[in-house]
């Protein structure tokens, strides 16, 4: 766990981290790939939702440079991006390391596939 | 071809049968007829639905249904019911020819193998020709006597038979309801990973079926605990994402997070989506409007301390943390959560949450004898579908569903203050929840 498509919707949110708070930069991590059952519905469903510069960046981070720069027309979808999509979002998996902030350097670690999004006592507002 | 379908509920949860029938029928996209005089606390109900397959929807998916048949009738002698059964035949006529058998049961009453066949053989008018099949006959047949339940428990003989029993009901056995074994499936106690908050298996099958858990969905349950309703939902297909102030509870004290340990004995650890550690007050979601559901069992104060970020009122925040040296092991300070303020946030916050049309499912304690309706967090954009009691006592628990009913995009909701959109004047039961259960729900108040 900490799959691509997790990743894409979390942000800093640490006091006064409201601009370049996202996407939340990887470090020194170890990834995992695994196997999960394509849902062409779930894929469609969640493209609206994603922030695809930071995904394709994501990705990039975590070794995968399968995804086009530019997000693609809904309507131009094939199944054969939906399957290399799905493949990024969530057969992809960073185990362990740390998710940094761009903006504040706040280092979120991650352990045995769960992040620690915990804000510190000064961090909350 | 529309049909009468009468449902056998199970003896328990009467309070959430209907919401849970309506779930599930509108999860499949069926439409189900309810009758005018709906009583709950009977066992047995008669719906119309359109197409039979739809009761073999019901009977596989709901938790509460023992069986489904199609109704022939019912009455409140034999006399009565072999009246109206008559007139029936066209229903049960095509059957003429098939394989068939009759069973005779009772509701709260045992009755004795000679009368069942007594009652067998006054069915003869409908004169069927097929050979009798006990293993698996084409037309199963069935007939209740239902007997109220009182002098159940007494040690004298009730009468039974004839005009001593509330209703006997006749139809042809659709589907036996298969739903209900998942109870033993996912009891607590096989569990691979459980803790003392964990919820009962019933109840978070239940849960899973107001939330409309299906392939293709993102379930999401954000006080997670040790992931009760995290499973049920994956088990209906859902993708699930978790959160909890406390990461020790979704990890367990093995190195393998123990919810997907438990998810993987399931068969299902793919759907984990993912955990995360935060205050949902203090949450790291980039953007709303992408959860199909959120299902959760929030924590009392009782058993679990509902806390959040920060410290108590009046203590002043240190602003810079000279612990942090070492960030894996920095503990943040925390608050009391009251339930209340809580209740009301889960409210704020789902309705940015969720996709629009999307439901929030959860359990609100309330307080026996000072509960009003309006306790539930009134937010416009925000629906109340459905309220069940499960009831202790002194308190109960009441499962709401709750649809967003609006589209609009709104700002995050910022949780560290009261927001105005939730009506604040009205004091809840819940109020202060955890020490009314401490104090054993009693009104004394000191002098």
């Amino acid at each position: 766990m900490v799959r691509l498509i997790t990743h894409n919707l979390l942000a800093c949110h640490a006091k006064g981290c409201t601009s370049n708070n996202f996407p939340l930069s990887f470090k020194d991590i170890e990834v995992e790939t695994r196997e999960a059952e394509f849902n062409a519905d779930f894929v469609t469903g969640i493209l609206p939702k994603l922030a695809w510069t930071a995904l394709v960046a994501s990705a990039k981070q975590v070794g995968d440079t399968s995804l086009p720069e530019e997000q693609p027309e809904l309507e131009n979808v094939d199944e054969e991006f939906l399957k290399t999509l799905h493949h990024v979002l969530l057969e992809i998996h960073v185990e362990s390391g740390e998710m940094i902030c761009p903006n504040c350097s706040h280092i979120y670690p991650i352990s045995n596939g769960i992040p620690n999004m915990l804000l510190a006592e000064h961090e909350i507002a | 071809m529309p049909l009468q379908v009468l449902i056998q509920f199970a003896q328990a949860h009467a309070d959430f049968r209907i919401p849970e029938l309506l779930s599930v029928a509108f999860n499949y996209g069926f439409k189900v007829d309810l009758p005018p005089d709906v009583n709950v606390n009977r066992p047995f109900m008669t719906v119309t639905l359109q197409e039979e397959k739809h009761a073999c929807l019901i009977a596989e998916r709901c938790i509460l249904v023992k069986s489904v048949h199609e109704y022939f009738a019912s009455g409140e002698t034999y006399s009565a019911l072999h009246e109206r059964n008559c007139v029936q035949n066209h229903l049960w006529e095509p059957y003429k020819h098939t394989s068939w058998k009759f069973v005779v049961t009772g509701y709260n009453q045992t009755i004795p193998k000679a009368r069942q066949r007594t009652v067998v053989e006054g069915f003869s008018y409908m004169a069927l020709e097929g050979r009798i099949d006990l293993e698996r006959p084409e037309l199963h047949l069935c007939v209740f006597e239902e007997y109220s339940s009182k002098g159940k428990s007494s040690l004298r003989p009730r009468y039974e038979g004839d005009g001593n029993f509330i209703q006997v009901w006749f139809g042809r056995l659709i589907s036996k309801g298969t739903a209900r074994a998942l109870i033993q499936k996912f009891d607590v106690k096989k569990r691979a990973y459980y803790g003392n908050t964990s919820m009962d298996a019933e109840v978070s099958l239940l849960m899973a079926n107001q939330a409309l858990s299906s392939p293709g969905k993102i379930i999401y349950d954000p006080f997670a605990g040790t992931g009760s309703m995290l499973y049920t939902a994956a088990h209906f297909g859902a993708y699930v994402i978790g959160s909890d102030i406390d990461g020790r509870q979704m990890r367990g004290k093995e190195n393998s997070p123990g919810i997907l340990r438990s998810a993987t004995q399931y068969g299902f650890a793919e759907r984990i989506l993912d955990l995360v550690t935060f205050d949902v007050t203090r949450n790291p979601w980039r953007c709303g409007g992408f959860f199909d559901a959120i299902i959760t069992d929030p924590p009392y104060g009782v058993r679990a301390g509902a806390k959040r970020l920060g410290r108590k009122p009046g203590v002043p925040l240190r602003d810079s943390v000279t612990a942090m040296k070492d960030p894996l092991s920095y503990v943040p300070p925390t608050h009391p959560y009251e339930l209340s303020t809580l209740a009301a946030d889960l409210v704020l916050l789902s309705r940015y949450l969720l996709k629009p049309g999307g439901r929030l499912v959860f359990f609100l304690p309330t307080v026996t004898d000072e509960y009003a309706e309006v306790d539930i967090p009134q937010l416009e954009g925000m629906a109340v579908i459905s309220n069940s009691l499960e009831n202790f006592g002194a308190w109960g628990r009441r499962l709401i569903t709750m649809v967003k009913s609006e589209s609009i995009d709104r700002e995050p909701p910022d949780l560290r203050v009261r927001s105005e959109d939730i009506d604040d004047k009205h004091v809840p039961a819940h109020k202060d929840f955890r020490e009314k259960y401490f104090a054993g729900f009693s009104n004394n108040v000191p002098l």
